[in-house]
């Protein structure tokens, strides 16, 4: 893989929480190129932990009442507020207020209406007849794109010296094309109407880079980095693509279908890290890394049967043998069997902890990792 | 496996909806007892199904497009079946547990069941314990709950907590699947069983009230 990483300007971003914010980030950089400076970067926060930790109790609710709730901005922006006051963020942990309106938000821009539930939302699928392909159009005044713009801008300004403020979670392609058309139709779909599924396919990435750059430009401006859920930041562009709906298919229909889209979503990126969640994801891995600007790979266990980490061992290793850089979501209790058996060359870890003497401790432990 | 029965079964294996009505037609034409259709075709063809997407054969996409012709298939000789006799091999309430709206994995699960020979109550999506509870109050063998989100899991226990509440809980056997939901689970849980796919959930279920 031919990766040219340039050397950004570097600067500081002052987090009262995080002293060590430069060491952080080249030790961040240093990943993405298979290297390490002292020790592996090591977040301390499980995939998906935001959706607990920044939140309340909303399951009396109505159904409007909870949308409301996702909706109040400055209830959004206190929660995690509040989430991070007096904390103290330990190694490549950042803190990173990203606008959350749920993983089908880039369908919403399009004319999707999303249902809220406690803490994800999913769209309701209006592709029902080919006709409606036609609706298909990038709403720039979309009440959600407009509330993804006021949660950041609220965001800049209460988490100034707090926190990095990102970009939402943005999933152009297959799983897009299956929020617009319902995801059982699109199995279906994908076998009788293969060239209908190649047109939504297009229409899901087409604007990708615009919205994308829409969201970066308002953050830069700002002084901010790029950065979105997964928490690693660039002073580029830095992207997370994924396709959960790969889980439900072959190989070959991935091949087909969802390759086209990440040669165009990754291509103007500096640090695409590919979300892989589970197996049923990363049975498309060889697909996946024939995109050379995939430029690391974020192993989620997955639930259920996909624990524990150690199963996982074989595929890491094969990453690492293709220089490939990994992020990898273990619990602390899987930590000591996984140092033992893995080389830490290009790993990453996230690990759950449940204080700050935990995190200092198992950092001692990493830096004698090799 | 006599000609036209065969080319049921395959025409199911291909997903081939219109081929498979056409031949349960033929099939019943030439005097074949439905029952025999049912067995020898529709759920021969589905257990086939499931055998190839545990091997890695098939995936969402075939298994949907085969229980649809299959269904087709069904609902051709469901009056016929009536008549001659031959009833559901049991009765399954289906459904995803309140604050999770994922349905694909439970209308799989609802379709090979189906194409297993059993009558299947699919409440839906958000389905709060009182109604399966009342879904079986009307008659139910099995009960399948699916959550696909690790916080919508407890309510897999709060329903199962409900049913032991109102009395039925010997009256059914209860099996959950979801991504994130395990074997373990299910036994903390009281649940009868615990199946990591649709086509294991259809052997699950037939064991279960065998």
């Amino acid at each position: 893989m031919d990766k040219q990483i340039t050397r950004p300007d570097w600067r500081t971003v002052e987090i009262e929480g995080m002293p060590q914010f430069d060491m952080a980030m080249k030790r961040v950089y240093a990943w993405f190129e298979n290297e390490i400076i002292d020790r592996p970067p090591v977040r301390f926060q499980a995939h998906n932990a935001f959706l607990a930790s920044a939140t309340e109790d909303i399951t009396s609710l109505s159904r409007e009442d909870k949308k409301a709730w996702w909706f109040d901005v400055e209830t959004q922006v206190d929660l995690f507020v509040k989430s991070i006051e007096g904390r103290r963020f330990y190694g490549e942990t950042f803190p990173i207020f990203f606008p959350n309106l749920g993983p089908d938000v880039y369908a919403a821009f399009y004319g999707a209406e999303l249902t809220f539930g406690e803490i994800t939302s999913w769209s309701i699928p209006f592709v029902r007849d080919w006709e409606d392909v036609d609706k298909l159009v990038l709403d720039w005044e979309n009440v959600y794109f407009k509330k993804l713009e006021e949660l950041t801008q609220h965001a800049l300004e209460r988490c100034k010296y707090k926190a990095l403020v990102g970009y939402t979670d943005l999933h152009p392609g297959l799983d897009c094309v299956a929020a617009w058309r319902d995801p059982q139709q699109l199995c279906i779909d994908m076998i009788e109407a293969a060239e209908k599924v190649e047109q939504l396919a297009e229409l899901a990435i087409a604007d990708f880079e615009m919205i994308y750059n829409h969201f970066d430009d308002v953050l830069k401006e700002a002084g901010q980095l790029s950065v979105s859920w997964m928490g690693i930041p660039s002073f580029e562009r830095m992207h997370i693509p994924s396709c959960d709906f790969a889980s439900l298919i072959s190989p070959k229909f991935f091949q087909r279908f969802g390759l086209p889209i990440l040669e165009r979503e990754v291509k103007s990126m500096t640090h695409s890290v590919f979300h892989v969640d589970g197996r049923g994801v990363a049975k498309n891995i060889n697909t996946i890394l024939m995109v050379p600007e995939v430029h690391a790979i974020q192993l989620v266990q997955g639930v259920g049967d996909d624990y524990p980490i150690m199963q996982w061992v074989p595929f890491i290793e094969d990453l690492q043998a293709r220089d490939i850089p990994v992020i990898v979501d273990l619990s602390k209790k899987e930590l000591d069997d996984f140092i033992a058996v893995m080389d830490s060359r290009g790993l990453f870890l996230w690990v759950a902890t449940e204080s700050e003497e935990e995190e200092t401790e198992i950092l001692k432990r990493v830096e004698k990792w090799k | 496996m006599d000609g036209e029965l065969k080319a049921i079964y395959d025409a199911i294996l291909e997903g081939d909806m219109e081929s498979v009505t056409e031949g349960v037609h033929a099939s019943l034409d030439a005097g074949e007892a439905p029952g025999e259709i049912l067995n020898t075709a529709l759920i021969s063809a589905m257990e086939r199904v499931g055998n190839l997407f545990e091997e890695g054969e098939y995936f969402v996409p075939e298994m949907l497009v085969a229980a649809r012709a299959m269904k087709a298939g069904l609902e051709i000789l469901r009056p016929h079946l009536a008549d001659s006799g031959v009833d559901p091999v049991g009765k399954v309430v289906i459904g995803t547990v309140k604050g999770d709206l994922h349905d694909i994995g439970k209308n799989l699960v609802g379709m090979m069941l189906e194409g297993a020979g059993f009558e299947i109550v699919d409440l839906g999506t958000d389905v709060t314990p009182d109604l399966f509870v009342a879904a079986i109050q009307e008659g139910a063998d099995v009960v399948g709950l699916s959550a696909l989100l690790t916080t919508t899991m407890p309510t897999m226990k709060n329903t199962i907590q409900a049913i032991e509440e109102s009395g039925l809980r010997d009256q059914v056997k209860i099996i959950i699947g979801g991504a994130p939901v395990t074997a373990d689970y299910a036994r903390q849980i009281g649940a009868d069983g615990y199946a990591p796919d649709a086509s294991q959930a259809a052997s699950l279920a037939k064991e279960l009230i065998s």
